[in-house]
C-alpha cells in the first residue's frame, strides 16, 4: 500500500532524508525508531503533505497512486491520517465542530453524503468513551487547555472517526505518562485491522510494548540502516543507538 | 424650559464658530494621522451635505423619543445636548449642520428588553442623543445602511446615570465610496455600565472615535469590535477612555482582518486619572492581514497618573498560522474552507462580546457576506 523509493526531501535547502526507502502492506503494522535529528518528523510531515517539505529524489507511492503530487486535504480524503506530536492549539473553533467539519470534507471529497449534526455527535460519543474523550472537551476549543494525554486521546479519537487506510503516529508517546500511554495504545490496538496499515514513529521502545510491530526500521542520518522484527526495537533498547547506527566511512 | 440653559440656536453657532476656527482634521490634527480627511474632502462640502435622513423603527415601549428637528426641546435634551464629552472639530460640524437628530430618554427604573432600532441612510450631518436615568437599561442597534454618499457625520451624546446600563451595537455595512464620521461622547455616573460592540465593514474613509468618562466608582465600559475589510476598504476606530473616578473598570477587544489593499486602524488611549486608584483597564487589538498589500495600525497608548492601577495592554498584527492551516488541512479540510475556518475563529472572541444573540447572530452573517471580499487576492 505505501512504497517509498529512495526518498530524499529537503527543508530549507537543507538536505534532511538522504535515500530512504520503506515498503508497507495492508494490514501491517511498522515501527521507525531513531535518534533524535534522524528524520522521523520530516517522514510523517513529507507523507501528510506539509509545505515547505521538498522532495528533491525518489517516489512515494500510495495505493498505486502518485502521493507526493497529493494535495494535503486530498491524501486525508484518500486515507492517509497523520497523528501529530503536537496538536495544534486553535482558539475559536470548538473540538466538535472541528470534527464535524473535517468528517464531512472527507466524506465530500469521497463522493459520499454529509451527516448531519446529530448523526455526528451520536458517532463521535460513540467513539469517545472508549478513549474517555468528555463532552466537556469537545465542547471546547479545539486542543486549547488540553493537557499533553487530552491532545493524544483527541488524535486518536480522530482516527477511529476518519477510519484511515495509512494511520501515521508521529511520537504518541511522547509527554505521557504510563496510564495514558496504556489508554492511547488500546485505542490504536482496536484500530488494527487487516485494510489498515500503520507507521509508528518513535524514539523510544517503551510504547512497542504496548502496540506491537510487525517489522521494525531504524532510521539514521535521513537513511534507514537497520531492519528486524519486534526483537530489534528490544535490542536498540538494551544497547542504545550507537550500537547500530555506525558513523558514515 | 430652564432660562439658565442656552438655546439650541445659540449653540450651534458656537459650534459652527468652533469648526471655522479649527478647520479639518488632517494627518497631523487630533489623532487622525491614519485617516487623512482633508485630503479628500473640504469644509464646504461638509456644510452642503446638510442633515442626514435617520429612521427610528418604532421605538420599545417606555423609551421617550423627541425629534431633534423640532421646537421646544424638553429639558433633558437642553441640559445634554453639545456637553457630553470631547468637541473635536467634525462633532462640532455635525451640531452645526444637522438640522435634526433624534433623542431618546429611559425615565427612572425603566429596563427595555426589546432593542431600539436606529437606522441611518443617507448622506449628511445628523445628531442622536441618549440619556439613560437611574437604574435603566437598553439595548442600541445602530445601523448604517449602504450607501452614505459624500459624507455622514453623526455626532452622538450618551449619558448614562447611576446603575444605568446601555448595549450599543453599531453596525457599518461596507460602503466604499463613502466618507463616514462618527464620534461618541459617553458619561457615566457611578455603577454605569456601557457595552459597545463596533462591526465595520469599511468605507472610503471611515472614522468612528469615541470619548468615554468613567466619571464615578464602580462605573464600566466594555468595548469590542470587528473589521472585514477588503478591496480599498478603510476602517478606523479611535477611542479615548478616562478613568476620573477611582474603582472604575473598562476592557477593548478588537479583531481586525484585512485584505485587498484595504487599511484597518485602531488607536487606543487611556488615561487613568490623578487619584483614580484601584482601576483597571485592559485593551486588545489583533489585526490579521490577507495578502501584502493590506494594512493595520494599532497604537494603544496608556497615561496614568494614580498609583495603584491595572493596565494591561497588547496588539498584534499577523498572517494565518502555517500550523493550524496545515493541521485542518491534515485533516481533510480543503485549503479554502480551513483559512476560512481560522479567520472565523480569530473573530471569535470579539463577536462573543455582544449579548444580544439575535445580533451576534446577525453580525456572524454580515462577517459571512463580507469574508469572500477580504480573503480576495489583492490585485
Amino acid at each position: 500500500m505505501l512504497e517509498i523509493k529512495n526518498l530524499h526531501v529537503a527543508v530549507g535547502g537543507k538536505e534532511i532524508l538522504k535515500g530512504l526507502t520503506l515498503s508497507i502492506g495492508e494490514g501491517e503494522v511498522h515501527a521507525i525508531m531513531g535518534p533524535n535529528g534522524s528524520g522521523k518528523s520530516t517522514l510523517s510531515y513529507v507523507l501528510a503533505g506539509r509545505e515547505g517539505y521538498e522532495i528533491t529524489q525518489g517516489s512515494i507511492s500510495y495505493r498505486g497512486g502518485d502521493l507526493a503530487t497529493m494535495k494535503t486535504e486530498d491524501r486525508a480524503a484518500k486515507g492517509v491520517f497523520l497523528a501529530m506530536q503536537y496538536p495544534v492549539e486553535i482558539p475559536g473553533v470548538t473540538t466538535l465542530t472541528f470534527l464535524k467539519t473535517a468528517l464531512n470534507a472527507q466524506r465530500r471529497a469521497r463522493g459520499d453524503s454529509e451527516l448531519d449534526a446529530m448523526s455526528v455527535l451520536k458517532l463521535v460519543r460513540q467513539r469517545a468513551t472508549a478513549l474517555q474523550v468528555t463532552e466537556e472537551m469537545l465542547k471546547r476549543a479545539l486542543n486549547v487547555g488540553f493537557s499533553g494525554g487530552e491532545k493524544k486521546r483527541l488524535e486518536i479519537l480522530q482516527m477511529s472517526l476518519f477510519e484511515p487506510k495509512l494511520a501515521i503516529l508521529d511520537e504518541t508517546d511522547s509527554g505521557l505518562d504510563i496510564d495514558a500511554l496504556k489508554l492511547v495504545a488500546e485505542g490504536v490496538n482496536a484500530l488494527r485491522a487487516p485494510e489498515r496499515a500503520m507507521l509508528v514513529i518513535t524514539h523510544y521502545q517503551r510504547l512497542l510494548n504496548y502496540i506491537v510491530p510487525d517489522r521494525v526500521h531504524v532510521l539514521a542520518g535521513g537513511r534507514i540502516v537497520a531492519e528486524g522484527g519486534k526483537e530489534l526495537a528490544h535490542e536498540l533498547e538494551a544497547k542504545g543507538y550507537a550500537h547500530i547506527v555506525k558513523e558514515p566511512a | 424650559m430652564n432660562a439658565a440653559l442656552p438655546s439650541r440656536d445659540a449653540r450651534r453657532a458656537e459650534a459652527l464658530e468652533s469648526f471655522r476656527e479649527r478647520g479639518m482634521p488632517h494627518r497631523r490634527f487630533e489623532h487622525w494621522r491614519y485617516s487623512d480627511l482633508r485630503a479628500i474632502l473640504d469644509a464646504g462640502q461638509v456644510a452642503q451635505s446638510g442633515t442626514a435622513a435617520w429612521h427610528l423603527e418604532k421605538a420599545p415601549e417606555g423609551v421617550e423619543t423627541f425629534d431633534l428637528g423640532k421646537p421646544d426641546a424638553p429639558d433633558w435634551v437642553m441640559r445634554n445636548l453639545g456637553t457630553i464629552g470631547a468637541r473635536p472639530t467634525m462633532k462640532e460640524a455635525s451640531l452645526a449642520f444637522a438640522d435634526g437628530g433624534i433623542a431618546l430618554r429611559v425615565p427612572r427604573g425603566r429596563k427595555i428588553a426589546e432593542p431600539a432600532r436606529l437606522q441611518i441612510s443617507s448622506t449628511g450631518n445628523v445628531r442622536v442623543l441618549l440619556v439613560l436615568e437611574e437604574e435603566t437599561s437598553l439595548t442600541l442597534l445602530e445601523t448604517h445602511t449602504g450607501d452614505a454618499g459624500l459624507l455622514r457625520n453623526v455626532g452622538v451624546e450618551i449619558a448614562l446615570a447611576s446603575q444605568a446600563k446601555l448595549s450599543h451595537v453599531r453596525f457599518a455595512a461596507s460602503a466604499l465610496k463613502s466618507i463616514s464620521v462618527e464620534h461618541i461622547g459617553v458619561t457615566q455616573a457611578r455603577g454605569a455600565q456601557y457595552r459597545a460592540h463596533f462591526a465595520n465593514f469599511g468605507s472610503r474613509l471611515s472614522r468612528t472615535e469615541l470619548h468615554i468618562l468613567l466619571q464615578e466608582e464602580d462605573a464600566e465600559a466594555h468595548l469590542s469590535g470587528v473589521n472585514v475589510l477588503g478591496d480599498e476598504g478603510h476602517a478606523d476606530l479611535t477611542s479615548h477612555i478616562e478613568h476620573v473616578a477611582g474603582n472604575t473598570r473598562s476592557t477593548q477587544l478588537f479583531k481586525k482582518v484585512a485584505g485587498g489593499h484595504s487599511r484597518a486602524v485602531y488607536q487606543g488611549k487611556i488615561t487613568v486619572r490623578e487619584g483614580a486608584n484601584g482601576s483597571d483597564s485592559r485593551q486588545t487589538a489583533k489585526a490579521l492581514l490577507l495578502g501584502g498589500r493590506a494594512e493595520a495600525d494599532l497604537k494603544p497608548e496608556l497615561i496614568i497618573f494614580a498609583d495603584d492601577v491595572k493596565c494591561a495592554h497588547g496588539a498584534a498584527v499577523g498572517d494565518l498560522d502555517p500550523e493550524s492551516l496545515f493541521y485542518l488541512r491534515s485533516r481533510g479540510v480543503p485549503e479554502a474552507e480551513a483559512r476560512h475556518m481560522l479567520v472565523r475563529a480569530f473573530l471569535e472572541d470579539a463577536v462573543a462580546e455582544i449579548e444580544n444573540e439575535e445580533l451576534r447572530a446577525a453580525i456572524w452573517q454580515d462577517v459571512e457576506h463580507a469574508l469572500p471580499h477580504a480573503m480576495r487576492a489583492a490585485r
